[in-house]
């Protein structure tokens, strides 16, 4: 364990320093690759306008409201389409015709329905996190053994809201949380795009200092996704950890 | 044995929903179950023996005839309790919270269930080990697991599905010998399925042979040895039984 954290560092700082030297020696050209020693910089100044606080601000807001109302609604979906036979007919088409328009598809509707707001930016980020979770927990539903069912009727809890809460939801529970989890890596991607087309945020932050090839701004905003997501999905990780001890006994 | 009967089935028929030809398990089968009594059914494998069961537990609606319960209903306890073969814990669940499942459709608080889980996890010997996950217990401490949670709910008549099936030999004894005594101790009265002539011999009053297709009860046997009873004393039970399964066979009756 020790070791290989060893190796890990090791090799992440070889990469800045190949990068670092490739600037420094003109094997990559300064003006469209800043040297990494460059992002402390951009990041003090972008800090000090407050821009940096704001872009951050505004878009784990977007975010974690798409995310939540994007898991929400999908885990919904996917355990009812998985209960309910009828429902799952009266909706398969739908699904089908809806499910492969990609989220960013959605970015013109969504502008012209909410304009560039938080909304729209929400409204884009939880359509593609809506299907990661509405299949992830169709599947996990289907693949509870039917004798909990059994034996939920057995012991009087056969009614649908017991049936809902004492058996289907735990025992979907590692797959929906593997659902959710996955919504939270897409959500990134889609909080980017979705700013690049003037939603306020680091995706807009982003646009505008590639327009004056300030590239260590593009370069420091980057990082600051990597490290969001990194955040995002160690505190999932560690929440979902604890709410499934009983997979790991 | 002549007292009131915890149970009664009149022209009893049940065929599977999903069989197209609506063949019949089980038809016109009438029968009384002794209140407090031991009773075993065996018969061949498919036979329908734990149609059976599944149909008196309410968990499948007979085509015809009717299950009658002679139980008093009370909000704090239920009338029929399972023991799966698979002991079907709830992985996701401690022990005591498995145990405590049956209760939680009850009207007890909180503590009350608590205390009644607790309970029934002492009167299984597992007392000690109520924090622990399904995973982390032995096949024969997760069927204990299954018999407390049926216990908890202090049924009238307590159902078990061939509960010791797949455990060891030794582990099995040791089981036949604690449901003796839970079942002397909690007053219910047991219907026990299984496919293990030597277990209904030992654990039983009576064992009801089961075959035929449909099935019905082709033996209806008193098992009148005396409890404690000694496993090396079965043999004369066992060899009836099994003369009479043969005979059920080589009239054609079953498989």
């Amino acid at each position: 364990m020790k070791r290989s954290r060893w190796a890990s560092a090791a090799g992440l700082a070889a990469f800045l320093g190949v990068w670092e030297t490739s600037v420094r020696v003109g094997l990559l050209p300064a003006a469209f690759v800043p040297a990494p020693s460059q992002v402390p910089a951009a990041f003090l100044s972008e800090l000090r306008n407050g821009e940096w606080p704001a872009a951050v601000l505004a878009s784990l807001t977007h975010y974690l409201a798409g995310v939540a109302a994007g898991s929400a609604l999908g885990i919904a979906a996917g355990v009812a389409v998985a209960l309910s036979p009828g429902f799952a007919a009266s909706q398969a088409w739908v699904a089908r015709l809806l499910r492969p328009i990609p989220p960013l598809a959605w970015i013109p509707f969504a502008l012209i329905w909410f304009g560039p707001s938080q909304m729209a930016a929400g409204f884009i980020i939880g359509i593609g996190v809506f299907w990661l979770n509405y299949f992830a927990a169709e599947a996990a539903v289907r693949a509870i053994d039917p004798g909990l069912f059994e034996l939920a009727a057995a012991f009087g809890q056969g009614g649908a809201w017991r049936r809902l809460t004492a058996v289907v939801l735990p025992a979907a529970s590692p797959g929906i949380l593997a659902g959710v989890r996955a919504g939270l890596g897409q959500g990134w991607m889609a909080v980017v795009a979705a700013e690049l087309f003037g939603i306020p945020g680091i995706g807009q932050r982003m646009n505008e200092a590639a327009g004056l090839l300030a590239t260590d701004i593009l370069v420091l905003y980057m990082l600051t996704i990597a490290l969001l997501y990194g955040i995002t999905d160690f505190a999932f990780e560690r929440v979902s950890r604890r709410l499934l001890v009983w997979t790991r006994a | 044995m002549t007292a009131a009967p915890i149970v009664s089935l009149r022209g009893l028929a049940f065929a599977h929903p999903g069989d197209a030809a609506g063949r019949p398990v089980l038809a016109g089968l009438d029968l009384e179950l002794p209140r407090g009594g031991f009773t075993a059914v065996v018969g061949p494998s498919g036979v329908g023996k734990s149609t059976l069961l599944r149909v008196i537990a309410g968990l499948a609606r007979p085509a015809a005839g009717s299950v009658v319960l002679h139980t008093t209903p009370a909000a704090d306890r239920r009338a029929v309790a399972l023991v799966f073969q698979d002991a079907r814990l709830l992985p996701w669940r401690r022990v005591a919270g498995n145990v405590a499942f049956g209760l939680e459709g009850l009207r007890l608080d909180a503590a009350a269930r608590r205390a009644r889980a607790a309970a029934a996890l002492d009167l299984v010997g597992l007392a000690g080990q109520a924090s622990r996950f399904p995973a982390q217990l032995s096949g024969g401490q997760r069927q204990r697991v299954g018999l407390a949670r049926a216990l908890a709910v202090r049924p009238d008549l307590l159902l078990m599905d061939e509960p010791f099936s797949a455990l060891d030999a030794i582990t099995r004894h040791l089981l036949q010998d604690e449901l003796i005594r839970v079942w002397r101790e909690s007053g219910a009265s047991v219907l026990f399925v299984t496919h293990d002539l030597d277990e209904a011999a030992y654990l039983a009053d009576r064992v009801l042979l089961l075959s035929g297709s449909p099935a019905r009860v082709v033996r209806d046997m008193t098992v009148g040895l005396r409890r404690p009873r000694a496993r090396a004393g079965l043999g004369e039970t066992v060899a009836a039984l099994r003369a009479a399964l043969a005979e059920t066979f080589s009239e054609g009756a079953g498989i």
